[in-house]
C-alpha cells in the first residue's frame, strides 16, 4: 500500500510540476516526507550571500555564461545605471538613497523612516519606496546586509530632502570596490577611477547566483497589486538551502549547499513569476495619467506610474498562453535561458504575415555541475536539460574592456570577444545582443500603393509585427528605441522621400564643435531636445529649479511622427517604437526654459510634454511599442514632387521608385546620455565632475544597430 | 493494482490536458478578469491605448468613444466611423454647449495645487479634437479650424497645432476664389505659421546648446511658399534662409527641398 502511495505521489507531484513549469524534463521522484511529531521548526544552516567565485569551482558553465551578461557586475558599475540613479538623487535630494534600521530620519509625520524598499514590510509611505528605489533591484542582498553596519557597502547619506549635500554625494559604484583584504576602499576623488589593487565588493557582482537561487517566492505584501509583480517583490533566503531547477540532484561535496525540495520553489524559479519580480519597475509618482496605488492595507498613499512594464505585457500577451505559434507557454527562460536564437528557426502565419524567426524553448543537454568535482566520493552526474545564464539583452557596456576589469577583475570577459561557446552560442554579448535583435521584429511594404504619380500623395503602407514574448522595445522602453528607416529614391538613387533618418552634427552641449562621423551619437529628428542638466548652488534646493531635468530646448524636428501620428492621425513622419514620458505642467509651472524675451515661459493652463526623465515624468504612455504578435499598420502619406519642382531642381524622376524600409535601435537616446554627461559634470550641481560619462564616452561605446528587418517594394511611376 | 494505476495515470494525464485547454489567450481576457490591470485616467490620457485590450463591448463616455475611433481610425482604416465616434465623443466634451461639457485646466480647477483625479464637468481633451480636425479638413476646413483653436485654448503652448491651422488656412486660400478672402485666408496662414515659429524661439541658450540658428524647417518652407504666391520675394528669401538654416543640421524628410530652397535664392538673387 505505501509504494501504491507513493508512486500515486509521485504522478501527482510530476503532473503538477509539468503544470506549473511546462517544462517536464529533469524532474525526478518526491521524496515521502513524514512527520517527527515534533514541535520544533528546524531552520537549514545559515549561509552568508555567496560571491558567484564560490559557486564558480563546480558550476563553471553558468559562472561564466553570467559573468559575460550585463545583469551581473557591468549593470552596477555602468555608467548610465550609475548616472541615472545620481541625477535622480540631485533632483529628490538624496531621497533615493537606501536607509537602515539604525536611520534617525523622522518623516513629516513623526514617524521614523528606517526601513527602505526591500526591508520594509509593507510599503505604507512614499519615501519607504524611494529609499533604495534603483539599489534593492540591483543590490538587494546587499542592501539586506547593510542592516549590519560592518557590511554595509552602500552608506545612508547624512543629509535627505533639504540637508542634501550634492557636493558629497558619491556614485553607487565607488562602494563596490574592496582591497585584498576585503575590506572597503574609495576613489580618492568621487567617482574617480578605481585606486592601485582595488578588486570588486560584493555588490559589484550584481545579480548573481545566490540571488535566484535564494529565492523563496514572491513577496506579495512588497508587491503593489499583491500578485508579485515589480520593484524587486522576491523573499530571499539565506541558508544553504538553495533552489534549483531539478528535485533531488546528487548531494553537493561537502555539503555546501543543498537543494531544495520545495516543489513550488523549483516551480517558481522555472517560471517567468521570478522574473515578473524585478521586470516591471513602478515609479512612486502621484500620477496623472493613470491613476495606480499600492494595494496593500494602508498603502493607499503610495501612488506610482509604470516606467518598465515588461512583465505585465509579457503576462497579458500571447505568449503567456497557448495561443501562439508554438502552442505552448513561452516563458522567459525559453529565449533568455536557452539556446535561443541559435537553435533552428519555425515558420508560421500571423494574420497575413508569413514569418520565419527563431525557435523558442530548446535547451541544450549538459551536466549541471561538473563532473567530478561538485559531488563527494565522485558521485556521477547525469546530463540533462540544462538552462544557460547569458540572459542576453539590448545593452552593451559604455565602457572600455580594460575599466571593464579593473571595475569587474582580471577575468571579466571582453564584450567583443571572437569565438563561439560549446553550443555554438557566440561568447560576445554584443554578437548575442545582435542576434537577439534581430530575432524581434519583421517588417513589410506589401500593401503599399503599387503605383505614383508625381505631384500627388503616394501611400506607403509598412506592417509591423513584434515576436518578442512582451511589447517591442521592452524594458526601460521610454528610453529603449526602436524605428522605422524608410526611404524612397527613384530608379537613379535620386533621394524622394527619407524618415527615420540621422544627421551627424555638432553637439555644444558636450562640447563637440563640430560633426565627428559618427552616426551612432545622433539622434532622431522629430524632437530637437535639450534636458536642463542643472547648475550647481549652494544652499541647495531640491527639485527642477536648480537640479534640471526639464527641457531647455525642445522644438518639433522636420519627421515629427509620434506627433503627427498619435495625437492627430496624420499619416506622416517618423514611425517610433519608443514609449514616452510625459509630464504633465500645471498652471503656474514653469516649463524650464525662455520666451524669446528672455523670460521664463509660465504655464496657464495643463500642459503636456514628453519629457525624457523618468524622474521627473508623471505620465506614462506605454501603448507606443509593438505589441507581441498582433499586426500594426503604418501608413506614410508621400507628396512626390510636381513636374515643374523637378524642372526647377534639373531633374527628372526614373521610375519605377524604390522603398525600403528597415528597423533600426538604438539602446539609449544620446540625447538623455548627454543630459547625463552635464548633470554629473563639472557644471552640474554637484559642482565637480563624477567621472561617469561624457562626449567621448558616448561616441566611442554607444553602438546601435542597424536593419534588424527590412524590407523592399517598387513603386511605378505614371 | 496494475489497473489501479493505469486508472489513475489516465486520470492524471486527462487533468493535465483539461487544465492546458483552459488558458487560450485572447486580447483583453486578462483585462477583464484582473481588476489591478492599469485603466488610464479616461481625461488626462491623451494619444492612444489598445482598443482590443480594453474590453470595451460598447462605448459609454467621451474618452472611450475616442479611442474606439482611434482604433477605427488607425487600426480599421474606416474613416467615417471613426469621425463618427469622435463626433460623438467631442459632444460630450464640449466647450460650445450650454453649460460646457468639458472644463479647460486652470489655477481655479486645482485643490491645494494639485489636479484632483476627477474634475466636474471633466478636463476638454486635445487628441480627439486635432484627429476630428485632420479627418474633416479636406471637406469641412471651417470646422477643422474651429477645433484646432479649441486645442489652442485648451493648451495654447502645445507645439504644430497653430502650423496645422496655417496649413489649412493655405488650403482655403487655394481654394478660393475671391481675391479678397483669398488674401485673407494667407495672411491669417502667415499669421499663424509664424505663431508656430514664436513657440520655439531661437534664443542664444538654444544656438548655445545646440548650434541651431533657425528651427521649425517645415513652417519656414511653407511661409516662403506662401510668400513666392503673393509674390512677396523679401520675405521669401528671408524664409528660405532661415529655411536652409534650420534643414543645416536636421535634413528634411523631403531633402530635394533643400536644393530647391538654394536654386530659388539663387533666382531671386539674380531678378534683382
Amino acid at each position: 500500500m505505501r509504494s501504491y502511495i507513493s508512486i500515486v505521489g509521485t504522478l501527482v507531484a510530476c503532473g503538477l510540476f509539468v503544470i506549473l513549469t511546462g517544462c517536464g524534463a529533469g524532474t525526478s521522484t518526491v521524496a515521502d516526507v513524514q512527520s517527527t511529531g515534533s514541535t520544533v521548526e528546524v531552520q537549514f544552516r545559515a549561509q552568508t550571500y555567496q560571491p558567484p567565485s564560490n559557486c564558480l569551482p563546480c558550476h563553471q558553465r553558468q559562472y561564466d555564461e553570467l559573468h559575460s551578461s550585463v545583469k551581473s557586475g557591468y549593470r552596477n558599475v555602468s555608467p548610465l545605471f550609475n548616472g541615472l540613479e545620481f541625477s535622480s538623487n540631485l533632483l529628490a535630494g538624496g531621497l533615493l538613497r537606501p536607509v537602515y534600521g539604525d536611520s534617525t530620519v523622522v518623516l513629516p509625520d513623526g514617524t521614523p523612516l528606517n526601513s527602505n524598499m526591500f526591508t520594509t514590510p509593507v510599503l505604507t509611505e512614499t519615501r519607504q519606496v524611494q529609499a533604495g528605489f534603483c539599489f534593492t533591484c540591483h543590490n538587494a542582498h546587499v542592501e539586506r546586509m547593510g542592516e549590519d553596519p560592518s557590511k554595509r557597502e552602500v552608506p545612508q547619506l547624512a543629509g535627505l530632502g533639504a540637508s542634501f549635500v550634492p557636493e558629497l554625494l558619491r556614485p553607487l559604484r565607488d562602494y563596490h570596490m574592496v582591497d585584498a583584504n576585503g575590506n572597503q576602499i574609495l576613489p580618492s576623488d568621487i567617482g574617480g577611477y578605481p585606486p592601485a589593487g582595488a578588486m570588486p565588493s560584493l555588490g559589484a557582482a550584481g545579480i548573481t547566483c545566490d540571488f535566484c537561487h535564494n529565492v523563496q517566492g514572491p513577496d506579495l505584501n512588497r508587491s503593489f497589486q499583491m500578485d508579485g509583480f515589480a520593484n524587486m517583490s522576491l523573499k530571499l533566503g539565506e541558508s544553504v538551502e538553495k533552489t534549483g531547477p531539478f528535485l533531488q540532484p546528487v548531494a553537493v561535496k561537502g555539503n555546501f549547499h543543498v537543494a531544495t525540495n520545495d516543489t513550488s520553489r523549483i516551480a517558481f524559479l522555472r517560471s517567468s513569476a521570478l522574473c515578473n519580480a524585478c521586470h516591471d519597475v513602478r515609479v512612486p509618482n502621484n500620477n496623472l495619467t493613470a491613476e495606480e496605488h499600492n494595494m496593500n492595507p494602508g498603502g493607499q498613499n503610495v501612488k506610482y506610474y509604470r516606467l518598465e512594464n515588461l512583465s505585465t505585457e509579457w503576462q497579458t500577451g500571447p505568449y503567456n498562453s497557448t495561443s501562439n505559434p508554438f502552442g505552448k507557454v513561452i516563458r522567459c527562460q525559453d529565449c533568455h535561458m536557452s539556446l535561443f536564437p541559435f537553435a533552428g528557426t519555425s515558420t508560421y502565419t500571423v494574420g497575413d504575415l508569413n514569418i520565419t524567426s527563431p525557435t523558442p524553448a530548446v535547451f541544450p543537454q549538459n551536466y549541471a555541475a561538473v563532473p567530478g568535482v561538485a559531488t563527494d566520493n565522485n558521485a556521477p552526474l547525469p546530463k540533462r536539460q540544462v538552462v544557460t545564464h547569458y540572459f542576453a539583452g539590448v545593452d552593451v557596456p559604455l565602457l572600455s574592456p580594460q575599466e571593464l576589469q579593473d571595475r569587474l577583475g582580471t577575468t571579466y570577459p571582453d564584450p567583443y570577444e571572437a569565438g563561439n561557446d560549446e553550443y555554438g552560442i557566440p561568447k560576445a554579448l554584443a554578437t548575442r545582443r545582435q542576434a537577439l535583435m534581430d530575432a524581434s521584429v519583421r517588417i513589410s511594404l506589401s500593401k503599399s500603393d503599387s503605383n505614383a504619380s508625381l505631384g500627388t500623395p503616394l501611400e506607403v503602407r509598412l506592417e509591423a509585427i513584434a515576436l518578442t514574448g512582451h511589447r517591442f522595445p521592452a524594458g526601460f522602453s521610454q528610453e529603449r528605441t526602436a524605428y522605422v528607416n524608410l526611404t524612397v529614391t527613384d530608379d537613379n538613387g535620386f533621394l524622394v522621400y527619407q524618415s527615420g533618418y540621422v544627421v551627424d552634427k555638432p553637439h555644444p552641449q558636450t562640447s563637440e564643435a563640430a560633426p565627428d562621423g559618427n552616426l551612432d551619437d545622433e539622434d532622431l529628428e522629430h524632437v530637437e531636445a535639450v534636458v536642463d542638466p542643472g547648475t550647481h548652488t549652494v544652499p541647495y534646493a531640491a527639485g527642477a529649479g536648480t537640479n534640471g531635468h526639464r527641457n531647455l530646448v525642445f522644438e518639433t524636428g522636420p519627421d515629427n511622427g509620434p506627433e503627427s501620428r498619435v495625437y492627430s492621425g496624420i499619416p506622416e513622419g517618423l514611425v517610433l517604437f519608443r514609449n514616452e514620458l510625459i509630464r504633465v505642467f500645471l498652471p503656474g509651472d514653469t516649463l524650464g526654459r525662455t520666451d524669446a524675451s528672455g523670460n521664463q515661459i509660465v504655464v496657464n493652463t495643463a500642459h503636456f510634454e514628453e519629457t525624457f526623465s523618468a524622474s521627473f515624468a508623471n505620465g506614462v504612455d506605454n501603448y507606443r511599442s509593438l505589441p507581441p504578435l498582433e499586426p500594426r499598420t503604418f501608413v506614410y502619406e508621400i507628396n512626390l514632387p510636381t513636374q515643374a519642382e523637378l524642372a526647377e531642381l534639373g531633374v527628372t524622376l526614373k521610375g519605377p521608385l524604390h522603398v525600403h524600409a528597415q528597423v533600426n535601435f538604438e539602446h539609449f537616446p544620446p540625447l538623455f546620455l548627454r543630459f547625463l554627461s552635464a548633470a554629473t559634470g563639472p557644471n552640474g550641481p554637484t559642482g565637480h565632475d563624477n567621472h561617469l560619462l561624457n562626449e567621448s564616452v558616448i561616441d566611442n561605446y554607444l553602438k546601435n544597430i542597424r536593419n534588424i528587418a527590412s524590407t523592399d517594394t517598387t513603386v511605378n511611376l505614371q | 493494482m496494475r489497473i489501479k494505476f493505469a486508472v489513475l495515470a489516465a486520470a492524471l494525464l486527462m487533468t493535465v490536458a483539461a487544465l492546458a485547454q483552459t488558458t487560450t489567450y485572447t486580447p483583453g481576457d486578462f483585462q477583464k478578469s484582473n481588476p489591478h490591470y492599469p485603466h488610464p485616467n479616461p481625461f488626462y490620457f491623451e494619444g492612444k491605448i489598445d482598443w482590443d485590450k480594453l474590453a470595451i463591448t460598447s462605448p459609454s463616455n467621451t474618452w472611450e468613444y475616442m479611442q474606439r475611433g482611434i482604433h477605427n481610425q488607425d487600426d480599421l482604416g474606416d474613416t467615417a466611423a471613426a469621425i463618427q465616434d469622435y463626433q460623438t465623443s467631442l459632444a460630450m466634451n464640449s466647450l460650445t454647449s450650454t453649460p460646457p461639457t468639458c472644463q479647460i485646466v486652470t489655477r481655479a480647477t486645482l485643490v491645494n495645487g494639485v489636479l484632483p483625479s476627477t474634475l466636474t464637468p471633466a478636463p476638454c481633451m486635445f487628441t480627439v479634437r486635432l484627429r476630428l480636425a485632420h479627418l474633416l479638413q479636406p471637406t469641412d476646413p471651417d470646422t477643422a479650424i474651429t477645433l484646432l483653436k479649441e486645442v489652442l485654448q485648451i493648451d495654447p503652448l502645445r507645439l504644430d497645432v497653430n502650423e496645422l491651422i496655417g496649413e489649412v488656412y493655405v488650403q482655403k486660400a487655394k481654394a478660393d476664389t475671391d481675391a479678397t478672402a483669398q488674401q485673407n485666408d494667407y495672411t491669417q496662414a502667415i499669421n499663424y505659421l509664424q505663431a508656430e515659429i514664436a513657440l520655439s524661439p531661437v534664443t542664444s541658450v538654444v544656438t548655445a546648446q545646440t548650434g541651431d540658428a533657425a528651427n521649425n524647417a517645415h513652417a519656414h518652407w511653407e511661409l516662403a511658399e506662401i510668400y513666392d504666391t503673393l509674390g512677396m520675394t523679401t520675405q521669401e528669401k528671408q524664409e528660405l534662409n532661415l529655411y536652409l538654416a534650420a534643414t543645416q543640421w536636421h535634413s528634411d524628410v523631403y531633402p530635394w527641398r533643400i536644393t530647391l530652397a538654394q536654386k530659388r535664392l539663387q533666382t531671386l538673387k539674380a531678378r534683382q
